[in-house]
């Protein structure tokens, strides 16, 4: 321990003899017994106090203080012989150029002679005292055209707009780019020339409309809105419209009717668009939907034979007619799953139900068909929702402001009024109902079950 | 340094405003030297007695005599003293009256800032409507009688807008007299649309008619100045004050004095009670409110409760009563804006109503700030006020604009030069400042 003690090169004493040394400079805090299984390496309060380690002091500013001496300059852009002084570091140059003077740049003017303001520059409407006044308020206050406007006063002239002033100015400018020598090449030249473009009556338009704008009233902004709310409206009318005809027509004809303009999801997994195109006569009466066409893919086109049929099932046989990707896969891949937009609500659904969407545990080809149609009659009801909701609220809207037009204009809206307001949303309640219900129908015949598909039916007539 | 655009040439800035006149040295973030306008004056010989009754019955323009001694500064018109008048230079925040315009610039760079005139450029601020017959009077006075190096002249309402770090602002002042909207764009007053009213005094005179006239929750108030006071005893509020005046002092006040003092007391009273409400005028809101306490010199204190958002409200609408017994009221806050804008060019009214600056000692009425963004919020959808939270800033900003103008690198080629001006005489004046 002594000999380790002597070999720390942080003892205070190195130079003094091995022996015990340590032992007999004890400090005085600590008992000697844990002294010695310690050894001096134990940290002491004296040598804390005594030699505090404070961090290093940053070194800010590498070689002392900085001289600074007020100087006199001269700023160049003045045309006096004013000097004023200021502080700057003692070891700048002199005679360098003011710091600032780089900022006083000049916008390049245009000016014109005699010989081509007669030439080229004659306006009715302008005199050549006139113009020569603008371009000088113009070189004054550097082009800034609000103020030039705001300060133009020529005495005898006509009062002048700010339009007036930027055509006068621009066209000067085109004219004497046009008419001068140029020296770069032509497409320079154009550019310049578009960019002193100017459109007067273009410009007065516009102010017209800005002030226009500006003057609506409280009551004419509340109309605006109105009717933009309507048209807003009447567009997703439209849309809706369009959308549940197809999904009709769809029902009714198979895929082959359906319009161009509208995405053709059901060809997802299967991937063969030529199929639309075929007009396969046996698709006719069946739904085109992703789950359907993937029951219906594994029903064969070609005629079957009964006897085969049932030797099949009896043997657990699935013919496939090609479609189905090549390879060995997991029925689990097919599971349908919402779609992510309303996934939350078809699982909110499907709680309220009482149907949990996970127990597919086996996914077989009858219990994968059942889960999807599953799924989509739970789309369906989302959707009939959905519908059912808007239209609440838009005859909520309809009254509300039907309830602005009576108190605006008392006594001269009779009820039936609001029979005609109503009137454009009620087919559109009809048709989605009627979507349904053929939905519904077809779902109930591929559902063995049953049970879901008269709770659903019952949640549709509650909504409804 | 340079990062910032900035290059001191200690040059001062000299703020002229009717209440108080600020100078200090360019760059700083306040003013030094903060004396009042108004100053007392004693007409020295007894020949000058018709003077003296003249300026009795017209204390507003009373003007000293070339010989009179005039008390300038924190010890000046405050100070009670036998025989002096009060006398001020501005009348709607132009200088009328030349004469003491010297003495209470030397008395601030002189006596409060101690240095010397002929060693630092001088910018000095002007109204945006102020003369070209005024600004050359003043160069002239800072280029002969204090031989200043350099000067510039610039206006208040830029000076506002360049405060606020902005180019372009609709600057709202509100002033001791005067309140103002400027339109400022890339630094430049749009003249056409500059419009000014004498609001302030409006309030400032319906301040002091509710004070002195009696109401159901107090009797007339007797607006003496501590000065005039010997002595008083604590009493209830609402009732009666127990005081007596220095009959030494009382006989030998000018009526100038006296109404100055009045005037100074109507203005604390404003200054600690009146307020502006928020969303418009409102018998129950302004009930609401809490009532403030407030102790007159003499003694009398009460609560003030509705009465004190009345004041503040006549910075936004105008009574029907009182718009019928006069009809060339001061135009209130939204008019002016609303006339302002109506003389701009539609392009710039977005970029204005983007960019509002409210300024002025007079802006910090309570309330005012957020009655104003009610008021403008309800007619433009995209309106943003800048108002400094800092009360030195905001009734400074001229002073503050003017330090941060000649602070800058890039201004120095904008001064006037003593040499410019002996060549060219008062024409550079109108030529380099506009």
């Amino acid at each position: 321990m002594a000999g380790a003690s002597a070999a720390d090169p942080s003892t205070p004493a190195p130079t003094q003899t091995k022996k015990n040394i340590p032992l007999a400079r004890k400090p005085s805090g600590i008992s000697r017994e844990l002294y010695s299984l310690i050894g001096p390496s134990a940290p002491t309060l004296v040598a804390q106090v005594a030699k505090p380690r404070l961090k290093q002091k940053p070194n800010l500013g590498s070689g002392g203080s900085t001289k600074w001496t007020w100087r006199s300059f001269k700023n160049p852009a003045r045309t006096d012989r004013l000097e004023l002084g200021h502080w700057v570091k003692a070891d700048t140059d002199p005679d360098a150029e003011y710091s600032f003077a780089k900022y006083n740049v000049k916008l390049v003017d245009y000016t014109y002679s005699q010989d081509e303001y007669i030439k080229f520059l004659e306006d009715p409407e302008w005199t050549k005292e006139e113009t020569d006044y603008l371009f000088s308020l113009i070189r004054e206050y550097d082009s800034r055209f609000y103020i030039i406007t705001d300060r133009y006063e020529f005495a005898g002239g006509p009062p002048r707009s700010m339009e007036d002033l930027k055509d006068r100015y621009y066209s000067i400018c085109r004219k004497l780019i046009r008419n001068r020598p140029w020296a770069g090449d032509e497409a320079s030249k154009s550019q310049l020339v578009s960019s002193f473009q100017f459109d007067k009556e273009r410009e007065v338009m516009r102010k017209k409309y800005l002030l226009s704008l500006e003057n609506r009233t409280p009551k004419d902004l509340a109309e605006e809105e109105a009717l933009y709310i309507e048209l807003k409206r009447l567009e997703q009318n439209e849309k809706r419209f369009k959308q549940d005809r197809e999904r009709l027509l769809r029902t009714l004809l198979g895929v082959d009717s359906g319009l161009p303009d509208l995405p053709i999801d059901e060809d997802g997994p299967l991937g063969d668009p030529k199929k639309k195109k075929k007009g396969v006569p046996g698709e006719l009466d069946s739904p085109a939907t992703p789950s359907s066409s993937l029951f219906t893919s594994a029903v064969p086109k070609r005629a079957q034979s009964a006897k085969s049929a049932a030797h099949d099932a009896l043997h657990c046989i699935q013919r496939t007619d090609g479609t189905t990707p090549a390879g060995s896969m997991l029925r689990s891949f097919r599971l349908a799953y919402p779609k992510a937009a309303i996934a939350a609500k078809v699982s909110q659904m499907a709680a309220e139900l009482g149907i949990s969407l996970s127990r597919l545990v086996m996914p077989t080809r009858d219990t994968l068909a059942q889960h999807d149609a599953l799924l989509e009659a739970i789309t369906a009801l989302v959707e009939t929702k959905k519908v059912a909701d808007r239209v609440d609220q838009e005859i909520r809207t309809a009254r509300m402001r039907l309830g602005m037009r009576e108190s605006e204009t008392p006594a001269e809206t009779p009820m039936d009024v609001d029979e005609d307001r109503q009137a454009p949303d009620t087919p559109g309640e009809g048709r989605a109902q009627s979507v349904v219900s053929t939905r519904s129908g077809r779902i109930s015949s591929v559902d063995t079950s049953g049970t879901s598909t008269t709770r659903v039916g019952t949640k549709r007539q509650k909504l409804s | 340094m340079v990062q910032y655009g900035g290059d001191e040439v200690s040059a001062l800035v000299v703020d002229i405003g009717s209440s108080t006149l600020r100078a200090g040295y360019a760059g700083d973030d306040s003013p030094k030297a903060i004396i009042p306008t108004s100053y007392g004056f004693v007409p020295l010989s007894r020949d000058s007695d018709v003077s003296m009754a003249e300026a009795g019955t017209e204390p507003e323009t009373a003007s000293p005599k070339e010989e009179s001694k005039l008390y300038i500064g924190q010890h000046g018109p405050s100070v009670w003293r036998e025989d002096m008048q009060i006398g001020n230079p501005m009348n709607e925040g132009l200088i009328t009256d030349f004469k003491p315009i010297p003495s209470l610039i030397r008395h601030a760079l002189k006596d409060v800032l101690h240095c010397k005139p002929e060693d630092h450029p001088i910018l000095v601020t002007e109204p945006a409507w102020n003369t070209s017959l005024n600004r050359e009077r003043m160069a002239e006075i800072m280029f002969e009688e204090f031989q200043v190096p350099a000067f510039y002249i610039a206006n208040t309402g830029v000076l506002n807008a360049f405060a606020a770090g902005k180019g372009s602002a609709l600057v709202i002042d509100i002033g001791h007299s005067t309140s103002s909207v400027t339109p400022v764009v890339d630094g430049f007053v749009l003249r056409k649309g500059l419009v000014h009213s004498a609001l302030p005094q409006l309030v400032h005179a319906h301040a002091k008619h509710t004070l002195i006239t009696a109401s159901h929750n107090h009797p007339p108030i007797q607006l003496f100045s501590h000065q005039l006071i010997a002595n008083k005893t604590p009493v209830e509020p609402g009732t009666p004050p127990r005081f007596t005046l220095r009959d030494d002092r009382f006989s030998k006040t000018t009526p100038s004095l006296a109404s100055y003092y009045e005037n100074r007391e109507v203005e604390e009273w404003v200054q600690s009670v009146a307020g502006v409400l928020d969303q418009g005028w409102n018998d129950q809101a302004a009930s609401q409110r809490p009532a403030r306490h407030y102790e007159f010199p003499t003694g009398f204190n009460t609560y003030f409760g509705p009465e004190r958002f009345q004041v503040g409200e006549l910075f936004f609408a105008h009574s029907r009563d009182l718009v019928a017994s006069n009809p060339h009221l001061p135009r209130t806050v939204p008019a002016l804006i609303s006339q302002a804008l109506a003389a701009c060019d539609p392009d710039m009214r977005q970029v204005l109503m983007g960019n509002v600056v409210l300024a002025g000692g007079g802006s910090l009425f309570a309330g005012l700030g957020e009655r104003l963004n009610n008021e403008l919020v309800r007619n433009f959808p995209h309106v943003k006020i800048h108002a400094p939270g800092n009360p030195t800033e905001r009734r400074y900003g001229g002073w503050l604009g003017g330090s941060i103008l000649a602070s800058l690198g890039t201004f120095h080629q904008l001064w006037i030069s003593k040499e410019e001006w002996q060549e060219h005489g008062k024409p550079i004046v109108a030529q380099r400042c506009k």
